[in-house]
């Protein structure tokens, strides 16, 4: 098991340097230039000149891949070019934002989707079930955009007047206290929670007609063991792997519930850098997405060897 | 044993991922609670972006400004009428050599940390700023200086390479601050972070991306503001920042969007505030080119769009029909007969300069640059459509769009094209000089080629003309001329929308989107 962890450890450099290099290159490929983006507007053409100079973008791209890799070796992340400050720093403020709006959107989305999809299929074909899977299909299709500004509107404005309250229930944007974090986390959750709650069912629909369930319950093992330790257990399988794919994807996919509620992660730190071709952000940015996305895969491999003892790594 | 291991590993990470994301955050604070009415007053500004960083001579947007101006001051203040009033300078006067100004400096400032503000100070602000090495990206303000004196501890003589009258002016602009000497000795990181200036406000701290909060000087130099703290708070989505000022969660949020002044409006506790801009948006024809180079033709499509009603659909009325080349609040304003929709005339005038109908044309735009522009552009189109004139719209990204309309003569690919102007210097000399005279040409912001000496001439005057009244008389003469010879389709000027709790006084919306709490109070 520790060889197969340190395995995959090593197979993440190249996955990290495949990464690194699509980066650099795509991102040159989009027209525009940040030499101009620095400079502003009103600039001469010599200043743009020169901070292209100073930037390193007047070198001919492949030994500006060497610097940036050999930079990188080194731990340097280069400097934004927007903001002047280290991109290191910059992410470095942001990310524990976004893990953990990341972390507690997949728990809230777990919580409730997965208990949501279990009951859906212990009940299938019955009205719970259609109305599991309308809250599901609701949770899917509502833009995260509009859910966040009505949950904003909701929390701030409407349930206060109802309550007669000239106060918010919740802050509506921002972050910093726990009363922050739970509209952006319900936002977020929303779909995970709806895509998690299907799977659930799908999956447990066909581990209850299996033949051991049916074994189980002859032996007398009582109904809600029967679902849980032995229906659950085994029916995780293809959940988790969704889950792991949700976090790598709410890891980067956060910008529209960052934007919302003005919540600092690296989502926004992202989309922003884009539009301003600030380059050593952008790259420093995915990289980061992309290591976690690598960490988390390991974890849900590791994961699948607990759920299912048949699962052996050598 | 196995299992137990998993659950340990398993639990420690994520026990490490959640410490990681709970150690960094800042004191907690009540959740959106509005600063009490008794005791330390908060006021808290609800803005779009977050600032740039915090060197004041290098950060070029309206937001960023708006914070840093509470903590630097400039020699001179532009106020919102448009009058220049001495701030850290006391007089900028002609000096007795050729081309050379005094500058009389205010006694007894102090900057935050108690070094004092003098002449030395001056000079290493603007030698800062003038040093290429530096990137201040509005250098070009003062890049006429060739010289910075130290005369005494408060008299600072600068010599210029010809004489230039909106020179106070251009030293009311923000990014030629006065920072402390203190601070620039150590350097652009210590810069990025740090603001040491001789404010009304001294930087608390900045959690970027979150907010920026100020507090109040003890010793500035003038009468405190009555306000202890300042908070911006960054705000992107406009939705958010309307909630959170209705809710009263902030005291004020900018750039209320036009669909929505009037509900906001009707709230009993915010006001919406309309402030004019100083960005005109503008569709310049390249007079080098057919058909744009006879005036007719572009008078004619002067006549043929009907501004007024672009105004009133895609901006609820929140914008000012051009009836200038800039708009009111800048030094040197005079208003024209705005050219007033007339198809008949319109069409009349393309025949005479033999422009069939059909006649097929480009139109270049940029998209989510400016407010609605992409939507702009195309009333533009359909309303050409009516005169017989078939506009394709192309767009690009504004990095890449920047440089393509100001490609020079031979690379020029630009019939006609949007873009918007705006005079932060609030004298008419920045806002036409760059734009109208033909030594500004591409890869000048003269996108037109416009050229006509009489005009050159007009502005080299004013521009080295000292005297007030006769600087605005030789501006009205040029803007007549701009107005009949029609380089530019004239559209219309933005208008700020802000909206301000009620319980707030004395809070300006500057025209040059600066935001200023100093005289603000709380009730």
């Amino acid at each position: 098991m520790t060889q197969y962890i340190l395995r995959r450890f090593l197979w993440a450099i190249p996955v990290l340097l495949g990464a690194s290099f699509l980066v650099f290159w795509s991102i040159r490929w989009v027209p525009g230039d940040p030499a101009i983006a620095i400079a502003g507007e009103l600039a001469t053409p010599e200043l743009v000149e020169k901070v292209r100079a100073e930037l390193g973008l007047d070198q001919p791209l492949p030994i500006q891949y060497g610097i940036y890799l050999g930079r990188m070796l080194r731990g340097d992340m280069g400097t934004s070019v927007r903001s002047g400050l280290p991109v290191f720093e910059e992410i470095r403020i942001r990310l524990p934002r976004t893990l953990q709006l990341t972390f507690f959107s997949l728990l809230f989305a777990a919580a409730i989707g997965i208990p949501i999809g279990v009951l859906s299929a212990t009940r299938a074909n019955t009205w719970i079930d259609a109305l599991s899977m309308i809250f599901a299909l609701l949770g899917v299709s509502m833009p995260i955009f509009w859910l966040g500004l009505m949950l904003i509107v909701f929390f701030a404005l409407t349930l206060p007047s109802w309550l007669g309250l000239n106060q918010p229930i919740l802050p509506p944007t921002g972050a910093g206290t726990w009363q922050h974090l739970v509209m952006p986390t319900i936002a977020l959750a929303a779909n995970s929670m709806a895509i998690q709650a299907r799977m659930t069912r799908a999956s447990m629909l066909e581990v209850l007609r299996s033949d051991y369930i049916r074994t189980a319950r002859a032996k007398g093992v009582p109904e809600f063991s029967v679902v849980y330790n032995h229906g659950l257990r085994n029916a995780l399988i293809p959940i988790v792997t969704v889950i792991g794919l949700q976090f790598g994807t709410l890891l980067g996919g956060a910008v529209l519930t960052e934007t919302v509620f003005a919540w600092p992660g690296i989502g926004r730190l992202l989309v922003d850098s884009i539009g301003y071709r600030d380059y050593p952000v952008i790259q420093g940015t995915v990289l980061v997405i992309t290591v976690g996305f690598v960490l988390v895969n390991i974890l849900v491999d590791v994961l699948y060897a607990y759920l299912d003892p048949r699962i052996r790594y050598t | 044993m196995r299992t137990t291991r998993f659950w340990i590993v398993l639990l420690t990470l994520m026990g490490l991922a959640l410490s990681a994301c709970v150690a960094p955050m800042p004191a907690a604070e009540a959740p959106g609670a509005p600063a009490p009415a008794v005791g330390p007053k908060t006021l808290t500004i609800a803005s779009g972006t977050d600032i740039e960083n915090m060197n004041v001579h290098r950060v070029t947007s309206s937001p960023s400004f708006s914070v840093l101006e509470h903590i630097y001051e400039t020699l001179f203040y532009m106020n919102p009428e448009g009058e220049l009033e001495p701030l850290l300078a006391e007089s900028l006067e002609p000096g007795e050599e050729e081309h050379t100004f005094i500058l009389k400096l205010r006694q007894g400032v102090n900057f935050s940390d108690g070094t004092p503000f003098n002449a030395e100070a001056v000079k290493m602000n603007l030698e800062y700023v003038l040093n290429p090495d530096n990137g201040s990206a509005f250098a070009f303000l003062i890049s006429r200086i060739r010289e910075i004196e130290v005369v005494d501890d408060y008299t600072v003589k600068l010599i210029l390479d010809s004489d230039f009258a909106p020179l106070a002016a251009h030293l009311s602009h923000g990014a030629l601050a006065m920072v402390a000497p203190s601070a620039l000795e150590q350097g652009n990181d210590f810069l990025a972070n740090n603001a040491i200036g001789t404010g009304p406000y001294m930087l608390e701290r900045w959690d970027r991306a979150e907010s920026v909060t100020l507090v109040r000087n003890p010793n500035y130099w003038r009468e405190p503001p009555a306000i202890d703290r300042l908070v911006f708070k960054v705000v992107q989505e406009d939705g958010a920042r309307l909630v959170e000022v209705e809710a009263g969660t902030v005291d004020i949020a900018v750039r209320v969007p036009p669909a929505e002044a009037a509900r906001v409006d009707a709230n009993p506790n915010v006001d919406v505030i309309t402030t004019p801009g100083l960005r005109t948006i503008y569709i310049f024809f390249n007079v080098t080119r057919e058909p744009f180079d006879d005036v007719r033709v572009r008078q004619a499509i002067n006549y043929a769009v009907d501004v007024e009603a672009i105004v009133n659909q895609l901006f609820n009325g929140a914008a000012r029909v051009s009836d200038a080349p800039f708009a009111p609040p800048i030094f040197g304003y005079k208003p024209n007969p705005p050219y007033a929709r007339d198809l008949e005339k319109a069409r009349a005038l393309l025949a005479e300069a033999g422009v069939p109908e059909g006649t097929s044309l480009v139109l270049y735009h940029p998209t989510g640059r400016y407010v609605q522009d992409a939507l702009v552009a195309d009333a533009v189109r359909a309303q050409l459509r009516e005169v017989g004139l078939e506009v394709e719209l192309r767009t690009l990204e504004w990095p890449q769009y920047v440089p393509f309309v100001r490609a020079p003569a031979g690379e020029n690919q630009v019939q006609f094209a949007m873009l918007g102007w705006s005079t932060p210097t609030m004298d008419a000399d920045y806002a036409l000089y760059a734009l109208f005279h033909s030594s500004e040409h591409p890869p000048g912001f003269n996108g037109a080629f416009y050229s006509n000496p009489e005009v050159d001439r007009l502005l080299d005057e004013a521009r080295t003309t000292v005297d007030p009244e006769v600087r605005r008389e030789l501006y009205a003469q040029a803007i007549d001329i701009i107005w009949e010879e029609a380089p530019w389709l004239f559209l219309y000027s933005e208008v700020q929308l802000t909206a301000i709790r009620t319980n707030v006084e004395g809070f300006i919306v500057h025209p040059n989107e600066r935001l200023i709490a100093t005289y603000a109070d709380k009730k």
